[in-house]
């Protein structure tokens, strides 16, 4: 039965299931931290999946499917910007219209330029290339979890680590952090908070629109109508779970990465899909309330 | 360094914030800046600083004509400033805050901490200070947090320290070792200015003073040629009235009682906590803030639950009635915040007015409010208390700092309870209203009423108090009388708890 469960399949699916989620985890990580509260994940991954289907159909190579993806996610991030640093919107309700923007566009685009609803795919569409590292050949398991995985995946895994390196010791990461943790101070020390905030939802742009690609075009090579299905939330709200520290965010996306290939083989077993479906959102609640228990014992310790 | 501003003037949209103002620093030399608020001080020094470039006029240093675009270019000129509300980001280290604006960085951008970490000790170890570099600023005390925005100034090699208010959060002691390294600097030859609205600091350390009044220059001149009449005339631009006292009256009868009551603080306290006020008796809990006082008022009120012991309001235990049902029973509370717990900003005066009393007869009639009557109890309030605002419809948010709390204070001295508990009284206010609450205060002491008075303002627990405790960790001192040490014996307990030995004059045992 175990075998049923971990068969090579398991293992090689978490690093598809949670590559985009931590690209945009990742984006939306940067502006937490800059004091953005940024929710329209799930609108700027959509838009960067079809524009990433629609440059690797029209560039004819996937490099353009990804760069088409980037700028697709910083447009919408250029849109947050004049709407909430500039006229200064309230931010829930600017991530919501670029949600709904997200998907409208998205559709709209589908619709009128390729001439489908629903899905849309061609043997034009180019994927993104998978990385051979023939060292790993002989190691099993980690042939099968990092192995021949799309090259967002290891740029993914290596952001993680810079970001950890770029907020605690990069004179830009410090300035960020200062954004979102009192911005008068940044102001005072002569810096321009507006700036700052602007340079977070551009990274958080870039990110997102990559999560886009990899999600269209690295291992479908087509795109559906609503393709991000709620990963831009769950990005959303690992991010709060792991209060925007990088590293803890790595290993929580792992943790929905099991749970959500776990549950793939759970159905398999006769379990109905809508239990199983709920497996990742069980989970994050059992996070939470672990995370909130354990945040009190703290914080009751500290004033000891 | 010497800086000159010179005939500069800040409109902010119509109202004119100052207007014409010159100023003349010279190099070792503390200029105090002194006015009431609103007079335009903070204003200017963000004119100076760099954070306000929307101005007209010259700022000079050492003779050369600058402008800045952002407070960057003032700080690379040698401009530093502590503001009065620090900017510290608490959840950064000591190190990383001191760093922030000045980052040394390698060519890709990252900072290098320990060429910074070896600079900054060179500073501590050359000032006698003691901090930990990767302490949290969360953790730290305010004192501490003054002194990380002090080394903050020194690392950056400022030449002109801008203070905006020192003073306010320090502790007499702390205000002494503050004053000390003032003198260092000084004796360096930076250029202090020193904004601060206490005269007596200004007589204490400045060497020349500035006064402004609404926006305006009124006086700038050596100490010596100056007094402090002279000076608190010129802020206010007429004369102080005095605090009119009669002492002595209150009577055998208590109208609070809290017994072996315990609170849930911070500190680890678990020391009961016991005193009593007599009708027409003015008790004043002093020390430093977050030592406890919020948790004492807000378990005297209501908010927050003790875990044991008795309050007795009028000889009736009230520990497990709610805030709502001690208010009727005769408590009033005028808290320190009043933007945030004492008045609804975008509601009207008169609805702010009333709020408190709308289950009187007077104001309502089952379950509508008798909207006239309100109105014209506000209109009452506004006289009486000399409210400046435009009537009772206007709406709070319109109002100015010190006319709010005369709002708040006019509301809470108006219920007539027996017993009235008042946090801070006169924060953030100028020193007309000041003197104008405080005289409130003394009135309805001899109309009877038992008052807790819980300040940081050593001056206004001396001065209005008959007697005093001091909250230190969670825990509360002996009473304190008024007598000969009771200022200084207030000031030690404040700081250092009191586990020290002291005279026994002075100290009566609580009855």
């Amino acid at each position: 039965m175990i075998e049923d469960f971990l068969d090579p399949e398991f293992f090689s699916s978490i690093a598809r299931l949670t590559t985009p989620i931590l690209l945009a985890a990742l984006g939306g990580l940067i502006c937490h931290r800059a004091g953005v509260f940024n929710i329209a994940l799930e609108g700027f991954i959509l838009l960067g999946a079809f524009m990433a289907v629609l440059g690797s159909y029209i560039g004819d190579s996937a490099f353009w499917g990804a760069l088409s993806a980037i700028l697709g996610g910083i447009f919408l991030a250029l849109v947050f910007s004049e709407f909430h640093l500039r006229r200064r919107g309230d931010p829930i309700v600017v991530s919501i219209a670029i949600n709904l923007l997200g998907l409208g566009l998205s559709t709209y685009l589908l619709r009128s330029i390729f001439d489908v609803s629903g899905v849309f795919s061609h043997p034009n569409i180019h994927k993104l290339p998978t990385i051979n590292w023939p060292f790993l050949d002989s190691l099993w398991l980690l042939d099968l979890i990092f192995n021949d995985q799309s090259i967002l995946f290891y740029l993914a895994i290596l952001s993680v680590i810079a970001f950890h390196y770029f907020l605690k010791y990069h004179k830009i990461g410090l300035w960020i952090r200062v954004a979102g943790e009192n911005q008068e101070a940044l102001r005072s020390s002569g810096s321009n908070p507006v700036q700052v905030k602007f340079l977070a939802l551009l990274i958080c742009g870039i990110f997102c629109g990559l999560a886009g690609a990899q999600l269209s075009i690295s291992n479908v090579g087509l795109f559906v109508e609503n393709m991000s299905a709620g990963r831009g939330w769950i990005a959303v709200v690992v991010v709060l779970l792991c209060a925007g520290r990088p590293i803890p965010l790595f290993f929580l996306i792992i943790l929905f990465g099991v749970v959500d290939s776990l549950s793939l083989r759970i159905q398999g077993l006769g379990l109905p899909q809508q239990i199983t479906e709920m497996m990742p959102y069980i989970v994050s609640i059992l996070v939470l309330v672990f995370a909130s228990f354990r945040r009190f014992r703290f914080s009751s310790k500290t004033h000891l | 360094m010497h800086v000159s501003l010179r005939g500069i003037t800040v409109d902010f949209g119509n109202l004119r914030a100052v207007d014409k103002v010159s100023l003349e620093a010279n190099a070792g030399e503390i200029h105090a800046v002194v006015g009431e608020n609103g007079a335009g001080k903070s204003t200017i020094m963000s004119v100076l600083y760099g954070s306000n470039t929307d101005f007209s006029g010259d700022i000079l240093c050492n003779g050369k004509r600058v402008s800045w675009s952002s407070p960057r270019d003032a700080i690379k000129a040698g401009i530093g400033m502590v503001h009065q509300h620090f900017m510290l980001v608490g959840n950064l280290t000591v190190l990383e805050n001191i760093t922030l604006g000045n980052e040394l960085i390698n060519q890709f951008g990252f900072i290098k901490f320990n060429t910074i970490r070896a600079n900054i000790l060179n500073i501590i170890s050359r000032y006698k200070i003691h901090i930990d570099l990767d302490e949290l600023v969360d953790n730290l005390s305010v004192a501490q947090r003054q002194i990380v925005e002090i080394i903050k100034l020194l690392y950056r090699e400022s030449m002109v320290l801008i203070l905006d208010e020192p003073t306010a959060v320090l502790t007499p002691n702390e205000r002494e070792i503050f004053f000390h390294s003032l003198r260092n600097f000084k004796a360096e030859n930076k250029t202090i200015i020193l904004i601060t609205h206490k005269i007596d600091e200004v007589m204490d350390i400045a060497d020349h003073v500035t006064v402004l009044r609404n926006g305006k220059l009124i006086s700038s001149s050596h100490l010596n040629t100056t007094n402090k009449e002279k000076i608190s005339q010129e802020i206010v631009g007429r004369e102080i009235p005095r605090l009119n006292i009669k002492r002595g009256a209150y009577e055998n009868k208590k109208i609070l009682d809290v017994k072996d009551v315990i609170i849930k603080t911070n500190f680890n306290a678990k020391q009961a906590i016991n005193f009593c006020i007599k009708k027409g008796e003015i008790i004043g809990i002093a020390g430093v803030s977050g030592n406890g006082q919020t948790e004492l008022i807000e378990t005297l009120i209501g908010i927050r639950r003790a875990s044991d012991g008795e309050i007795n309001l009028l000889d009736r235990n009230i520990i497990n009635e709610n805030t709502q049902t001690r208010r009727m029973m005769g408590i009033s509370f005028v808290p320190q915040d009043r933007q945030r717990d004492g008045l609804a900003l975008g509601a009207s005066v008169w609805e702010n007015a009333c709020i408190t009393k709308v289950n009187n007869k007077k104001f309502s009639w089952g379950s509508f409010l008798r909207k006239e009557n309100m109105k014209a109890f506000s209109r009452s309030l506004i006289r009486e208390f000399n409210i400046k605002v435009n009537g009772p419809d206007a709406l709070v948010r319109t109002m100015s700092g010190g006319n709010m709390q005369k709002l708040v204070v006019a509301r809470e001295l108006s219920s007539q309870c027996p017993l009235i508990i008042i946090e801070n009284p006169t924060w953030g206010i100028d020193i007309g209203s000041i003197a104008f609450i405080h005289q409130k205060i003394m009135d309805i002491k001899s109309a009877g009423v038992a008052i807790l008075l819980v300040s940081n303002e050593l001056d206004e627990i001396t001065s209005l108090s008959d007697s005093a405790f001091v909250m230190y960790e969670g825990t509360l001192s002996k009473r304190i009388s008024k007598g000969e040490n009771f200022r200084e014996l207030i000031g030690q307990h404040m700081l250092s708890g009191f586990n020290t030995y002291y005279s026994p004059t002075g100290i009566s045992p609580d009855e």
